[in-house]
């Protein structure tokens, strides 16, 4: 007898109660929470594994967007896949329409939370973002008196650096380890697109128009440098190599070629 | 059965205005007077190899030959006979209207300037599928290209060609893909129209995108389009004579979408049935209605920047140059002002068709038509603000990175509300599966990965990597590709009773099902692979170290080509001998159900009168 009385005025607890009670309620849950842990590993584990290693600290910066945006978007990802799931365990065969749903045509506390929730989490992916673009920001003016300068000029379909105030040219970009750099990027010809792959940084080379960018490498080891806009017939082999060396390796390349140690 | 379906239910005389020239013209007409403007205008502007402005004169001369060809085009298949005539006092007849409206002539209507809606739709679809032929044959020869490091197969000049080709041959298809076919044969029914507003600018549409269709194809004789479907300056002015079909393609183009924008707008809203309140129409005209309405501010600029082009090519105006002052950071602003927008003129009508398909398969009403029209009215309202996301590190401001970055990640929240709709109506029902609901889930995946990815992209540090990289072009493929053309196909195997009076062959859907989506996955996860390892977009040829990631993709894409191959075929299998098709197969309650196949020439015999919106289903409805 009371289980009926409650069924007519339920309480929010027992309403909550209820709908836990749902099988449906809980297979979607169960879908959610397994499809969130596939995509929290696929953010811990692959992520890192596909991108190359990480030898700055945009590198760095980088990859933890990509690894945290995966997990904050599991979740969401987890729940949108959860209830499709559990439609899909739900499916009518046969060639006649399927019995007729519950007739609900809205349910405003939910369009409400829902909207709620994902501006949270698009706040957090907002803030983030800010907060690393100006980091990067602050990081080039403060350290722009140390920075080794070097002048990137593309042209199609080949890279060359130019190292002002040491006085060297190459056609390989050579960087010494810890020590903030600026690349100054300019084209000869049509836009082109710097791309040291593992400093995590890219611009674009514009026709008499010099863009900035900056970095701190933080690892020894080789770069492959790229293009990363179609410039043309030969673009996919504008590239070259580089190194991050120690500030003794550096200093003695500069030297054998001519350069002065600035 | 079949008597049933051939039997023609015609109760008026057949018109045959046979002294009017009106009967005399068409698609051969158009070609021949085409034609003969096209050599009439290379002729006029010819180039002369011997003097140094060779360049100019010939881009000048292609450019004309491309525009005068499809003005000829029109003319000879009797685009303008109806102004004109109304210009000299003597208006068609009313028996001529009638003709014109192909009232009576079987196939050759479809070969005719017909202002009957049905047939321009079937017109955007058959126009629509070969599009996606072609484009998809590229593509296929884009993935074998790919299939190991070096670049082997073909050159790099023919590669830069594909991939240009095959990009903007796509981006056209996808744009009219649901719009062209499903917005003029179905929509005006839909909202229990006789026609859509204008007929003959309906008609003027799809000939003037018809002729947009050859003068791409010559770009192949002309050195193709080596600059990608962005046709980024200053490249695009250095580029031989194939960047001129690229240009006129678009210019007419522009003009199409701005004529059908304004035709499909003006029925919507002027010509609703008696008591189609705004809150009882169709959730796919509203999608499909805001689509085309986003698209009319958003292609001028477009249009803009390829008149820009073309007197940089033709008169060395130099908008581009940056020697004489120019900026090819303005090509990139007024391309991007259009191209953001125009993702969203491509997914919009997608995700109205899903949103349509699921009520009628789970029998219950659409969840929250208001979040599904916010959800509408966010996305094309941010998506004018976002432009600058595809810029980022093109270095032309970066302090204004930050605030482009906020809008663009704020699009994820009108996003949200449309997955929301789409679950919200599965939700407690049981999902009959058949095969345009498959695609309502094949798309609730594939958009959840095209959206998750392009907030990482909204992301500066992130983009820094990822911009101009294989990540890039998974991503927009998950969108476009997975997203709208999935929708797009739901929409066909859903309204396909309607539009040809038969039944999609079901097994054959089904495999092409499951080879298309599977495929695309491995395809694009292999692309995403790619580069994430820092494989840039568009190059002929690739390092050893994205070896296998490159091999997984041209795997997955044979599966791809092998799905379409299948659905190619059952759909034209099925439309000349699939299974007569009931009046409505689906049970469902829009007004396109009520009406008998062949659709009468006005539609409906005595005008409906709506009295509620069309999601009345499910338990105590
Ligand atoms: C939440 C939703 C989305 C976000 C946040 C987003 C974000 C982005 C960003 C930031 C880029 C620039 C990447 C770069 O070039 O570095 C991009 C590229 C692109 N997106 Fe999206 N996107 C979203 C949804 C879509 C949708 C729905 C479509 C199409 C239907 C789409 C189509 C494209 C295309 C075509 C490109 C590349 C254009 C090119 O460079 O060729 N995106 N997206
Ligand atoms: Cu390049
Ligand atoms: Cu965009």
């Amino acid at each position: 007898m009371s289980n009926h009385d409650e069924e007519l005025t339920p309480t929010p607890g027992q309403r909550a109660i209820n709908l836990f009670r749902r099988t449906d309620v809980q297979r979607a849950l169960l879908f959610t929470i397994l499809w969130t842990a596939v995509f929290v590993i696929l953010g811990l584990y692959f992520y890192p594994k596909w991108m190359p290693e990480v030898m700055s600290v945009d590198m760095k910066s980088m990859e933890r967007i990509m690894i945290g945006f995966t997990i904050i978007s599991a979740p969401i990802a987890g729940l949108v896949l959860g209830i499709a799931t559990q439609a899909i365990t739900n499916r009518h065969k046969g060639d006649t329409p399927p019995p007729d749903g519950p007739a609900v045509r809205t349910n405003g506390p939910i369009v409400a939370v829902w909207t709620v929730v994902s501006g949270i989490f698009c706040l957090i992916a907002i803030v983030w973002g800010i907060v690393e673009v100006n980091t990067m920001a602050n990081a080039a003016t403060t350290e722009a008196g140390t920075a080794v300068h070097v002048q990137v000029i593309g042209s199609q379909w080949v890279w060359s650096f130019k190292y002002p105030d040491q006085g060297v040219e190459s056609d390989k970009l050579m960087l010494p380890i810890n020590r903030p750099v600026v690349f100054d990027v300019i084209s000869e010809d049509v836009n082109h697109s710097f791309w040291p792959v593992q400093l995590g940084v890219k611009v674009d080379a514009n026709r008499l128009q010099t863009t900035v960018i900056h970095t701190v490498p933080t690892k020894l080891g080789n770069i492959d440098v790229k293009c990363a806009e179609l410039c043309g017939l030969y673009h996919a082999y504008m590239e070259t190599s580089g190194k991050v060396m120690t500030t003794d390796d550096f200093n003695n390349w500069i030297t054998t070629n001519g350069g002065h140690v600035a | 059965m079949t008597t049933l379906h051939n039997t023609s239910t015609h109760s008026r005389p057949i018109p045959n205005p046979s002294k009017s020239l009106i009967t005399k013209l068409n698609m051969g007409t158009g070609l021949v007077v085409g034609v003969i403007f096209a050599f009439a205008a290379y002729y006029a502007f010819r180039p002369n190899a011997d003097t140094a402005g060779f360049y100019n004169q010939q881009n000048k001369a292609l450019l004309a030959a491309m525009l005068f060809w499809s003005v000829g085009f029109l003319i000879g298949i009797g685009a303008f006979i109806g102004p004109f005539r109304w210009l000299i006092g003597k208006d068609l007849t009313a028996e001529e209207q009638l003709y014109l409206a192909g009232d009576g002539q079987g196939v050759k209507r479809y070969f005719k300037y017909c202002t009957d809606h049905k047939v321009v739709g079937i017109q955007y679809l058959v126009g629509v599928m070969a599009m996606l032929a072609v484009g998809g044959g590229m593509a296929m020869m884009i993935r074998t290209s790919l299939a190991v490091p070096g670049g082997h197969f073909i050159g790099a000049s023919v590669y830069n060609s594909l991939v240009g080709m095959h990009g903007i041959t796509m981006i056209v298809a996808m744009i009219i893909v649901a719009t062209g076919p499903f917005g003029n044969y179905i929509m005006p029914i839909m909202i229990g129209a006789r026609d859509m507003a204008f007929p003959r600018l309906n008609a003027l549409s799809w000939w003037v995108l018809f002729t947009a269709i050859p003068v791409l194809c010559s770009a192949w004789f002309l050195g193709g389009i080596p600059t990608g479907w962005t046709a980024y300056a200053p490249l695009s002015v250095q580029a031989g004579p194939g960047m001129n079909a690229f240009v006129a393609t678009i210019l007419i183009f522009a003009v199409s979408t701005a004529v059908a924008g304004m035709n499909v707008t003006s029925t919507v809203v002027a010509m609703r049935a008696k008591g189609m309140k705004w809150n009882r129409v169709p959730i796919f005209v509203v999608g499909a209605t805001m689509s085309v309405a986003l698209a009319i501010p958003a292609f001028p600029t477009f249009m803009l920047a390829m008149v820009q082009t073309a007197t940089d090519r033709v008169f060395n105006t130099g908008f581009y140059d940056a020697n004489v002052g120019g900026s090819g950071w303005l090509y990139a602003h007024l391309f991007w002002i259009m191209g953001h927008p125009e993702v969203y003129v491509i997914l919009l009508p997608g995700i109205a068709i899903l949103m349509e398909i699921a009520p009628v398969f789970v029998r219950k009403p659409l969840f929250s038509y208001n979040a599904a029209i916010m959800g509408f009215a966010g996305i094309a309202g941010l998506s004018v603000l976002v432009w600058a996301h595809h810029m980022y590190i093109s270095g032309w401001t970066p302090t204004l990175n930050g605030p482009f970055m906020v809008t663009t990640e704020m699009i994820s929240v009108p996003t949200g509300l449309l997955f929301l709709v789409m679950l919200g109506t599965i939700w407690r029902g049981k999902p009959w599966m058949k095969l345009p609901m498959l695609g309502l889930f094949a798309v609730i995946w594939n958009l959840l990965i095209g959206g998750i990815t392009g907030i990482y992209l909204s992301d500066v540090p992130a983009d820094n990597y990822l911009h101009g990289s294989m990540f890039v072009t998974a991503h927009f493929h998950y969108t476009l590709m997975g997203a709208a053309l999935t929708g797009a196909v739901a929409g066909l195997a859903y309204w396909f009773p309607k539009m040809t009076g038969r039944m999609l062959n079901e097994p054959a859907g089904y495999t092409a099902f499951w080879f298309t989506q599977i495929g695309f996955q491995v395809l694009f996860l292999g692309m995403f692979i790619a580069g994430a390892e820092g494989q840039p977009r568009r190059v002929v040829s690739f390092a050893a170290m994205y070896k296998y990631s490159n091999m997984i993709s041209t795997g997955g894409a044979y599966l791809v080509g092998i799905g379409f191959i299948i659905l190619l075929w059952a759909v034209i299998h099925s439309w000349r001998k699939g299974d007569i098709a009931p009046q409505n197969p689906w049970g469902a309650k829009t007004l396109e159900w009520t009406v008998p196949y062949p659709v009468p020439l006005e539609n409906f015999d005595e005008a409906p009168i709506i009295t509620s919106d069309p999601y009345g289903y499910g338990k105590g409805n």
